[in-house]
């Protein structure tokens, strides 16, 4: 008995395999005709757009963020995982790596620029220079070891070595801050070739001010076993509160640092 | 269609365009627009969120792989996109039948799930026209599409779930496949 269903029972496999009800032999048939022949892939987009408009019932679900962290691995993107923040000039090595071979007047003028929104013409306000300090740790032959950085609002300093002196084979340079006539605090330890980024404990970010000064001695890879420092003292540096001296020459070229790097 | 649904669906046709020129940022945007209707279907599939999650990351890596080889003139980005996530949800279902929960629901339950009147008011001129189509359907043969549509089951499993022969469970979805063409293409 010849049944409507089996007239163009060819055509209706297309219909059967866009909705789902072939079984897994029947459905890799089909699409490896889609595959190879340009007529059945003709004929299962048509009943696609036919068939398709269901699918707008289906209620939106959020997938966890972890799936779109796993899909960014394993394609190995690039981008970070997340809406692409703008790169942040504090997270710029390329700066650090010039600001580590300046003064640190010029680091200050330039964290000012940083500090405030870009096009800003006027000399900024003061209180933008709270937010940041700097200071220039010098060597006892007077050449700039290392320049640090802190940014009080993040509790973080970043030191990025100029040119610091070579130490013994398996000794490290670790960095210490002296309040005004108190003991060294240890603050961590320091990279020779590469900025260090350190986290800034409540403890010791209270006592950071224009009184203490930094200073690095050369300690065990590990660290001074004592809490205290072990070993010479190479490099010191007073800790300044962002001065507004630098002058607009400078902040100008900060500005231009600024650009280029945003760019 | 409305006119905010037409530029929406225009800018996924871009975004998956770039995707296909290997444009990260463009592929990170997709997902967003896109991800929570794709994890949606594979969920409805699948009933199960961790391998909705395994499914969803493989549609992507295929569109990431595959996006240059999408035509905008042949099917939207949506289309594109929801038919991927369907096809790989199927063949999951395929490979794992023995692992599916067992469906307690009946066809009747089934109907339910049809949108609210306001949810429709949402969809598409396409939709509309689909649901009328299938509204002239007897209703157990819609049920038993809008089942195969949305859970991705096999003529053997819908005939289980629907007690009724393979045969007849074959003849109700091939007569309303036949019908929905003509109704559609008329």
């Amino acid at each position: 008995m010849n049944t409507p269903a089996d007239e163009g029972n060819h055509n209706l496999r297309y219909a059967e395999y866009v909705l789902g009800v072939l079984d897994a032999d029947a459905r890799a048939e089909v699409a490896h005709e889609v595959r190879t022949s340009g007529e059945a892939a003709t004929a299962v987009a048509l009943w696609q757009r036919r068939l398709q408009p269901l699918a707008e019932e289906i209620t939106e679900v959020a997938p966890a963020p972890y799936v779109w962290a796993r899909i960014h691995d394993a394609l190995q993107l690039d981008a970070p995982p997340r809406a692409v923040p703008r790169k942040r000039l504090w997270d710029n090595l390329a700066l650090w790596h010039w600001l580590g071979l300046g003064a640190s007047a010029v680091a200050v003028a330039l964290l000012l620029v940083v500090a405030l929104p870009r096009r800003v013409a006027a000399p900024p306000p003061t209180t933008a220079a709270v937010a940041y300090m700097a200071s220039t740790i010098k060597q006892d032959n007077g050449t700039t070891g290392w320049t640090a950085t802190m940014d009080l609002q993040h509790a973080r300093m970043v030191v990025v070595p100029a040119a610091p002196a070579t130490l013994a084979q398996g000794r490290a340079p670790e960095l210490w801050l002296i309040p005004a006539g108190q003991k060294p605090i240890a603050v961590g330890m320091i990279s020779r070739d590469q900025p260090t980024t350190l986290t800034l404990a409540p403890a010791l970010l209270a006592q950071l001010g224009p009184t203490a000064a930094l200073a690095v001695s050369v300690e065990p890879p590990g660290g001074s076993p004592t809490g205290q420092p072990t070993g010479p003292v190479i490099a010191k540096g007073a800790i300044g509160a962002a001065p507004e001296a630098g002058g607009d020459k400078v902040a100008g070229t900060a500005r231009g640092q600024t650009e280029r790097t945003r760019a | 269609m409305t006119v905010t649904r037409v530029a929406e669906y225009e800018e996924l046709n871009r975004l998956l365009q770039q995707a296909g020129r290997s444009d990260q940022q463009a592929f990170a945007e997709l997902y967003r627009h896109t991800s929570s209707k794709l994890f949606g279907v594979c969920l409805r599939m699948l009933r199960d969120r961790g391998a909705a999650e395994e499914v969803l990351q493989e549609v992507y890596i295929t569109v990431w792989n595959r996006a240059a080889s999408f035509d905008a003139a042949k099917a939207s980005a949506i289309t594109w996109l929801t038919t991927l996530s369907r096809n790989k949800a199927i063949d999951r279902l395929r490979q794992h039948r023995e692992e599916l929960p067992d469906d307690p629901r009946t066809l009747e339950e089934a109907i339910d799930e049809q949108p609210s009147p306001a949810a429709q008011a949402q969809t598409s001129q396409e939709h509309r026209r689909l649901t009328d189509c299938l509204d002239a359907l007897e209703p157990q043969q819609r049920s038993s599409v809008r089942e195969a549509f949305f859970t991705g089951a096999t003529y053997n499993e819908l005939a289980t779930r629907c007690q009724v022969p393979l045969g007849t469970m074959k003849s109700w979805i091939r007569r309303s496949l036949m019908q929905l063409r003509t109704c559609l293409d008329s």
